[in-house]
């Protein structure tokens, strides 16, 4: 699987004018890749993650997975949102088998595949709670398990653990890492945390403020599990968050 | 550590606290302040015009018991009319309300094009129909259809809001995952309305019973406790007035209480409380 961007851009039609939120963006990522896209708000990180996602139109450029020009939302990239977005009347197993259900997939089969799923994100016990009486990791986990099922390509994360207070946020970066090591998924992550982006990532695509382009790509070769008490993790977050709040003070040119 | 005393004394506090306490203290009380005042008012007012609570309690009986004079039925007869003809209304109601209101939830054009029509009626009270649908409809579908148009547009209203309510993060989910049209609309929106549909059908509900009097008034084939309380104010039996009057009452609760108890549940599955 491969995942490549080239020269894309996109503007949303503002008032009189246009709001350019994305501009030559060139990227690729490789298969089994983790790649954290890192920037400050309203860089274009979500519209990014949600142009790959199909849910978003783009202005210009391609988009290609596998070669293949993307048009539209499609079960090859699953999508892990940062408001959970679970169906609330769905129970835990039922919201992880939506996507088979639309697959027409067979009742005993959805069964076993979210069965596998709820066992990786550790949710046994929880089949048939219901999202208001679960946790925010909980949900999370409900999130992650129901865009593995449907077996996609590449998993498209927007923030997924910004709204978890900042234990269940570690643990959960853990729990990812674990995952992604079991399922070998390729992940393009989003998140403007730097502590996050260089404890998971194997790359980090750091953005400029807007309109977002990409302004410098590190390489995180350090070996997981990574110590964030460690020397090297901390001046790796050191000088990317240098780089970053450059791009924070920024002048904007006419917002 | 703590004494028998002070665990009951704690119990007390947390039963009081949580509102049950009150509810089972104030509800009796607050009736029978309202039968007190009604008695007084008896006894100021004419008491034919306006009987005490004994003789409308005695009423209330006997016109379960008892056919009613000319009527020749019992007020079980009339419930059991008025129960059909409120249900035939209400189920119409929603047959043509939910899929209207789906529709012009989602659809734009569907909007547009039914809303100047909808606005035009919705002002026009029940009670107003009641000529026009005894003469189209006849004595038997007349007042059902007065119970339709007051049962409609609450609904329909609400179904429109339900469906415009839909949380826009939950249609991305469902594209990611997969979703056509047909299916976000039959998996994410119909779903996501009902908790809203529920609001609607207690409203309804209540507006329905109001309905009811106006409905029946005129004439209903095989009575009904509206077209009751008309005929006993005719004859000038007012505490049988009264006493359909306190039916219809216990009615409008029942069945409203029932869908805001279905209602209050679906909200909290849905995590909307
Ligand atoms: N649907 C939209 N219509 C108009 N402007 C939008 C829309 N979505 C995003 N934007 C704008 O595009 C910019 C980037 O937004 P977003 O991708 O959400 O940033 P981020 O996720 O990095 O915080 C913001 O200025 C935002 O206001
Ligand atoms: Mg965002």
């Amino acid at each position: 699987m491969t995942l490549t961007i080239d020269k894309l851009e996109k503007r949303f039609p503002k008032d009189d004018e246009e709001l350019v939120a994305i501009t030559d963006f060139t990227l690729e990522v490789r298969d089994h890749e983790f790649v954290c896209v890192l920037g400050p708000s309203g860089c274009g990180k979500t519209t990014l993650l949600r142009i790959v996602a199909g849910l978003e139109t783009k202005t210009s450029g391609s988009v290609k997975i596998d070669g293949v020009e993307i048009s539209g939302p499609g079960s090859d990239r699953g999508m892990v949102f940062q408001e959970f977005a679970l169906f609330p009347w769905r129970t835990v197993r039922k919201n992880i088998e939506f996507g088979l259900e639309i697959k027409k997939v067979p009742k005993e089969k959805r069964k076993a595949i979210s069965d596998k799923y709820i066992e990786l994100v550790g949710l046994k016990g929880f089949e048939d709670s219901h999202p208001y009486e679960l946790s925010g990791g909980m949900k999370q986990r409900v999130g992650i398990a129901r865009a593995l099922a449907n077996d996609p390509k590449i998993l498209l994360m927007d923030e997924p653990f910004g709204a978890l207070d900042a234990q269940t946020r570690n643990m959960m970066q853990k729990e990812l890492l674990r995952i992604w090591a079991e399922t070998k998924k390729t992940v393009l992550f989003v998140t403007h945390s730097v502590d996050e982006a260089v404890y998971l990532a194997d790359r980090i695509v750091v953005m400029t403020a807007r309109p977002g382009t990409i302004k410098e790509i590190f390489d995180i070769t350090m070996p997981r599990p990574r110590d964030r008490a460690s020397v090297e993790f901390a001046s790796l977050r050191k000088h990317i968050l240098a780089e970053l709040e450059r791009e924070v003070v920024r002048p904007t040119p006419s917002t | 550590m703590s004494s028998p005393w002070e665990r009951l004394k704690k119990r007390w506090r947390k039963i009081s606290e949580t509102g049950t306490l009150r509810i089972l203290w104030i509800t009796p009380l607050s009736l029978a302040g309202f039968l007190f005042v009604w008695w007084i008012f008896s006894i100021i007012i004419n008491r034919a015009y306006l009987p005490g609570p004994y003789e409308v309690f005695r009423a209330f009986i006997d016109s379960f018991l008892t056919p009613a004079p000319s009527l020749g039925i019992t007020m079980g007869d009339n419930i059991a009319s008025s129960l059909q003809r409120f249900l035939l209304g209400f189920v119409l109601a929603f047959c043509v309300s939910v899929p209207l209101g789906l529709m012009m939830g989602f659809f734009r054009t569907a909007e547009t094009v039914a809303k100047p029509v909808i606005e035009v009626f919705r002002p026009i009270p029940p009670i107003a129909w009641v000529p026009v649908f005894l003469l189209i409809f006849k004595l038997f579908w007349g007042p059902v259809m007065v119970i339709f148009i007051g049962v409609f547009f609450p609904l329909l209203s609400n179904v429109i809001f339900g469906v415009k309510s839909v949380d826009p993060t939950l249609i991305d989910a469902a594209r990611t995952l997969g979703a056509d049209r047909l299916r976000l609309f039959t998996k994410v929106i119909f779903p996501s309305t009902v908790p809203f549909l529920m609001t609607g059908i207690t409203i309804g509900l209540g507006i329905g019973w109001m309905c009811i009097v106006a409905a029946e008034m005129i004439g209903a084939v095989g009575g009904g406790v509206g077209y009751y309380i008309y005929f006993m104010e005719q004859l000038g039996k007012y505490e049988y007035m009264y006493a359909g009057m306190v039916v219809i009452a216990i009615l409008g609760i029942l069945t409203v209480g029932i869908s805001r108890y279905v209602e209050q549940y679906l909200s909290r599955l849905m995590g909307m409380k």
